[in-house]
């Protein structure tokens, strides 16, 4: 209920900054700056609700933007190196990225390592493979040449719902970018996975209690491992929609994301304690975030000023979870 | 449907007001003084009273972009109807293309751009260039055709580097290179101009390693570092710009070598300059990088003003800055309002 609550509060919070800067800025409410803020936040979405897994689990995946990075290396060289045709080479990087998932949680479950120094350590990892693979690297005439494969550029495409429903003739409707279209799929499995499976239940049973879910007979460890895996498969769509927006890969892709992701996992209400969560949550962070930089940047508003903001808004996160943190355990007598 | 450009008369005024702008970019590089260059810009005052946007996409703050912003910024906030914004990229480059996708959305007449990744922000310039706006792309090139491309004279300079550092080492010996990372056309253009300049001037000097260090003083301390503990004799280094070089200066300060080791940089930053003057760098290739701003943003007022879209350009123009070899003997000729 509390996290229902949260929920609600950072809708507010949304849709009155969003009223905000559709009254005070020229454009940002209008069918291309909404086309924009889709296909611009659609894929951090995707890996806020990826991350918002192993967070679940009260573990942490650093090594996020990093996986989306080899991802993405993996996508260009298939293409521009191997000559392999989209259909092939998509799920080929995507099953990889899924993998190297895979491979921190058997890091934290395997290794007993803290998520945090194991998936510190992965981060690195993988950065490293992404520029010891690197096609840019391996032949400098790559570094220069776009990915032309049909497959992979067609997910740059956008959904034109206003000449579709016919509504084009009265109002211009935003087109719905490909990468939302797949954060809409991503949202939907991963809200059916968490609320109507016996997988979801043990996730949150895990991250509530990690000994009492064992006693009831609950694997942690594969529990734990599915989650990486999930947010690795996050990072792998990520990839793919990423070397279709980019029309290359570079060897800083996904640099940084981890932390974004994090942030907006956590104000969406996602506690860093494990065992509770939502998918709407995360994907409302990441979303704010992108309405915040891109509503200063039509003000004329310093960047500076939105990191500032987006930190406040982070602490405020925190503080309203351990608010409400501590009234669920005040109405439960003192027990966590 | 006949588009703007298909009508009879425009294609011509179209390339006069292209030839116009070049034009006022060429008077202005043979002009010396910023005080000179500016008060002839404002002669050429915008034509239209129309209030105008443009903005500046930075690869990250740095002292170069901070340095065109401001010579940006002498020229566009003099004509008095000009609104000027700098954005910072954050050296992401998703960020960069969704601050290209807020200023294309938002109507802005020009955008300069640092591209932090030639081939990955082409298609948001195609998507500029759609809307009719303009781009211009300071030092860093992109593959996508855009409006103007204003750089150093990166080949030209990384050849005359090469022949100074030839010259500094007596002909013979091992150097190494700390580049940037790939994917930037400047890279290939500097690392191609120092390679070829060996070549021609230098034969018998080898290049022992070639690592990125990110554009990065403190990444280029590590990379350095490592090329020293696998070839101890190397005697001299290229640092694709300044901050590596001085990267390179303070492991040689560390290990030292200062004055032993001869290192290059490219740029011509005050750091720089300052460490040249200390004996510990041995040169750069310097530029003035007020004088490339107001050069771009000299360009963009006049295809603002006069009205010329992005459709307009069929070849991106190129513009080439004046530079100097900055060494001990000729650095004393920069004049510190030069400096930045």
């Amino acid at each position: 209920m509390f996290k229902r609550h949260q929920n609600f509060a950072l809708l507010i919070l949304f849709l009155a900054l969003f009223a905000f800067f559709s009254f005070f800025t020229r454009r940002f409410f209008s069918a291309p700056n909404i086309e924009d803020i889709l296909s611009g936040y659609s894929f951090m979405a995707i890996l806020a609700v990826g991350q918002a897994f192993p967070i679940m689990t009260r573990g942490l995946d650093l090594s996020i933007g990093s996986n989306v990075g080899l991802g993405a290396m993996i996508l260009f060289d298939l293409d521009k190196v191997f000559h392999l045709p989209g259909w092939a080479s998509i799920p080929i990087s995507v099953t990889a990225c899924a993998l190297a998932g895979c491979v921190n949680g058997l890091l934290v479950t395997q290794l007993k390592l803290q998520p945090f120094v194991a998936t510190l350590a992965t981060l690195a990892a993988f950065r490293g493979t992404v520029y010891a693979v690197s096609g840019r690297q391996l032949y400098p005439e790559l570094a220069t040449q776009s990915v032309k494969d049909p497959w992979i550029r067609s997910l740059e495409g956008f959904l034109d719902i206003g000449h579709l429903t016919g509504l084009s003739r009265f109002v211009r409707l935003p087109s719905l970018p490909f990468s939302f279209l797949a954060l809409l799929v991503v949202a939907v499995l991963a809200h059916v996975v968490l609320n109507r499976t016996r997988l979801g239940l043990n996730l949150k049973t895990v991250g509530g209690n990690p000994e009492a879910a064992h006693l009831a007979g609950v694997s942690v460890r594969r529990t734990q491992i599915v989650a990486y895996l999930a947010c690795g498969l996050c990072a792998g769509i990520v990839a793919v929609l990423l070397v279709a927006r980019f029309t290359t890969a570079t060897e800083a892709t996904g640099t940084g994301m981890e932390l974004t992701t994090i942030a907006a996992a956590v104000i969406g209400g996602v506690t860093l304690r494990g065992g509770s969560g939502t998918v709407a949550g995360p994907i409302l962070g990441a979303f704010l975030l992108g309405i915040i930089l891109i509503g200063l940047t039509l003000m004329g508003i310093s960047q500076f000023t939105q990191q500032i903001l987006t930190g406040a808004i982070l602490l405020g996160a925190v503080y309203y979870d351990r608010l409400t943190s501590d009234r669920q355990k005040s109405a439960s007598g003192g027990v966590a | 449907m006949t588009s703007r450009d298909e009508q009879p008369g425009n294609g011509n005024r179209r390339n006069f007001l292209k030839s116009a702008a070049y034009g006022t970019v060429a008077i202005g590089a043979g002009l010396t003084g910023p005080e000179v260059l500016s008060s002839s810009i404002g002669q050429a005052r915008a034509a239209t009273d129309k209030n105008l946007k443009m903005s500046f996409i930075q690869f990250l703050p740095h002292t170069v972009p901070a340095a065109w912003s401001k010579g940006i910024e002498d020229v566009l906030l003099k004509q008095g109807n000009i609104e000027y914004q700098l954005l910072d990229g954050q050296a992401k480059i998703e960020v960069q293309i969704s601050l290209m996708d807020t200023q294309i959305n938002d109507g802005v007449n020009v955008i300069f751009l640092q591209p932090v990744d030639s081939v990955a922000i082409g298609p948001s310039i195609a998507k500029a260039r759609r809307a009719g706006i303009p781009v211009i792309t300071l030092n860093i090139d992109a593959v996508e055709d855009h409006a103007a491309h204003v750089e150093m004279s990166h080949y030209a300079g990384a050849m005359d580097i090469a022949k100074a550092m030839g010259a500094a080492l007596g002909g013979k010996g091992k150097v190494a290179i700390i580049n940037a990372p790939p994917g930037i056309v400047i890279r290939d253009q500097r690392t191609n101009g120092f390679v070829d300049g060996l070549k021609k001037y230098h034969p018998n000097i080898q290049i022992v390693a070639d690592q990125p260090a990110d554009w990065d003083r403190k990444k280029a301390q590590e990379v350095f570092t490592t090329i020293l503990a696998a070839h101890p004799d190397v005697a001299g280094a290229f640092g694709v710009n300044d901050s590596m070089a001085l990267g390179v200066v303070d492991v040689a300060r560390d290990k030292g070598l200062l004055g032993k080791l001869v290192v290059f940089g490219d740029d011509g930053e005050k750091d720089a300059l300052e460490s040249i003057e200390k004996g510990e760098l041995t040169g750069t290739q310097y530029t003035d990088v007020y004088q490339q701003g107001r050069f771009a943003a000299a360009a963009a007022t006049v295809i603002a003003s006069g009205g010329v879209d992005a459709s307009s350009f069929h070849s991106k123009g190129h513009l080439l800055i004046p530079y100097i070899i900055a060494t001990k003997e000729t650095v004393g000729q920069i004049q510190p309002n030069q400096r930045w």
